[in-house]
């Protein structure tokens, strides 16, 4: 089972990467979530999310989903508006032991769903 | 760092150019709590400085739902009061996370500046080629100089440098709940900007019963039928009673939130390309991010088209000024056609009607949002429930409009995950007294 998303519900309140990474902390602090809100370009409001799982990065704009393999992400590709780039995080591991993947169960509108 | 907090104050000293960090300790906290009961405690240690406060709450940038926000308080050179402004989208939340709970900004520096706060490191640095930037053209040139993208831009634009009553701090691009005046406050201490962020990480007293209060409280929300549905600008207004889905609708592109507030609160429009359009393109400014309810009300009773009222909230939050206040004096101009009123917004000046009595904003609504928290409805106890409503949101670090909607978050329930998440013992005794000190 994988996390989907549909970015088109996505309103970049950011509690995914919040919730991620308290999964990966025990603490508040999205720096090492496996998600994240892409929200580079602000004066156009344009945002989506990235997801990096073991095989893939799931890069989800608002025009359509993108899945990169691991090991063959493009070069230079939009994924990086972090001080640590999501290729150098954990991969999503569906919160393993946890009831759910918490970013699903913080995702307040559905853009994240099993 | 401590648990949900990085238990510093900065202190920022203009005049001589240089900062320093002192501690909070818990006791403090305990007594305190938080968000706008130490700013107010810290402007009145400072006020012989004409301090400008910067301040989050416990919970700002926590998973509880509605955390975004940060604080302002000061002086308002329009009410000669100490008030208290609203700092939201990511503005609040990178404050925190920057490693500054609380900032002082005292003095008046001989030169204009901004301040750079990063990763627990706070610079002075020299602005002089920022000044006679408009906000817009302010925060790109930070952005692009300090090397990252979502970088949070509080600053002033023209009106603030030149010290007018009507000058807004701007949060980025965007207009703020600043009511208040506090830009000609930046503008007077010679600060163009104040530019934030951070990778900052707070622990938890008890981690999985803190994380369980907060995802009960997001079902919460979730489930509230009078809720569902619900997005936007739009419906906000239809709750005032006022209804512009048709106006409006023509222009919007997409929703969206403040930092983990479930409600899209804000409103993007589009009206230099088409605005269902959701690809990237290449045009580089393509619209206005509406985040001032009453501002775009105020465009809209002077007979203005929606798109031209967004044109106007766009130029005032340019030249850095309160959009209400400027709404008001453009009407007195008699002046209706677009271009004729933003080119008057530059000079604009007069007598501004000073909010109500209340220390906090009123950008917020005055009113409950979708859910009638068992108020009356002949609205009689409103405006002693929202200063309550108010205070609370202001006190924790919750958005002042969110807390509108959400019944769910109870003060009992803020104070239960400021508890869980700090090991604190706050109680309602120390919030009452808290928000008695703050409103008077």
């Amino acid at each position: 089972m994988d996390i989907k998303i549909d970015p088109i519900k996505c309103i970049a309140c950011c509690a995914c990467e919040l919730a991620c990474g308290y999964h990966w902390d025990d603490a508040m602090s999205p720096i090492t979530s496996s998600i994240i809100v892409y929200r580079t370009r602000e004066k156009k409001n344009y945002f989506g999310l990235m997801l990096k799982t073991e095989e893939n990065l799931v890069l989800a704009r608002p025009e359509g989903i993108e899945i990169q393999r691991i090991g063959e992400v493009q070069e230079g590709v939009e994924a990086d508006p972090s001080a640590k780039p999501i290729m150098l995080r954990d991969a999503c591991d569906m919160c393993d032991g946890v009831d759910g993947p918490l970013c699903v169960r913080f995702c307040p509108t559905g853009a994240l769903y099993l | 760092m401590g648990n949900l907090t990085n238990e510093t104050i900065l202190i920022v000293d203009l005049a001589s150019g240089e900062t320093y960090k002192e501690d909070i300790d818990e006791e403090f906290y305990e007594s305190h709590i938080g968000g706008v009961r130490i700013n107010l405690a810290l402007f009145e240690k400072y006020q012989e400085e004409d301090p400008i406060i910067l301040g989050t709450g416990l919970l700002t940038g926590t998973l509880v739902p509605g955390s975004a926000l940060g604080i302002v308080t000061a002086k308002s050179p329009q009410t000669g009061k100490v008030c208290h402004a609203p700092i939201c989208i990511y503005g609040g939340m990178e404050l925190k996370y920057a490693g500054f709970d609380f900032v002082v900004i005292k003095g008046i520096s001989p030169n204009p500046v901004y301040l750079w706060l990063h990763d627990e490191v706070a610079d002075i640095n020299d602005a002089v080629d920022l000044m006679g930037k408009d906000s817009w053209a302010t925060t790109d040139e930070l952005r692009k100089s300090l090397g990252e993208d979502i970088i949070q831009v509080l600053n002033i634009g023209p009106a603030g440098e030149r010290q007018s009553d009507l000058a807004q701090i701007i949060l980025n691009y965007w207009a703020t709940g600043d009511r208040w005046g506090f830009g000609k406050l930046l503008g007077q201490k010679n600060v163009k900007a104040i530019a934030l962020r951070g990778m900052g990480i707070f622990d938890l007293e008890d981690e999985e019963g803190f994380v369980d209060a907060c995802a009960d409280l997001f079902k919460a929300f979730k489930d509230e039928p009078s809720l569902s549905g619900k997005k936007g600008i739009i419906d906000i207004a239809a709750a005032m009673g006022e209804d512009i889905t048709d106006w409006l609708s023509p222009i919007i592109h997409r929703h969206s939130a403040d930092y983990n507030c479930p409600y899209p609160i804000n409103t993007f429009v589009k009206y230099n390309e088409d605005p269902t359009i959701l690809k990237e393109t290449d045009v580089a400014e393509t619209g206005f991010y509406l985040t001032d309810i009453y501002g775009l009300l105020e465009f809209k009773k002077m007979g203005l088209s929606a798109e031209d009222s967004c044109r106007m909230l766009e130029a005032c939050a340019r030249e850095g000024i309160n959009a209400v206040a400027a709404a008001d004096l453009l009407r007195k101009t008699g002046k209706t056609a677009l271009n004729d009123l933003k080119q008057a917004v530059s000079g604009l000046t007069g007598p501004i009607e000073s909010p109500e009595d209340s220390v906090f904003s009123p950008w917020s609504p005055k009113q409950p949002l979708f859910v009638d928290f068992g108020l009356p409805d002949d609205g009689s106890r409103n405006s002693e429930w929202w200063v309550r409503r108010q205070a609370v949101a202001y006190l924790f670090g919750i958005h002042p409009i969110f807390i509108l909607m959400a019944p769910m978050l109870t003060e009992e329930k803020l104070i239960n995950a400021v508890n869980l998440g700090t090991g604190l013992n706050i109680t309602a005794d120390t919030v009452d007294e808290a928000i008695k000190k703050v409103c008077g």
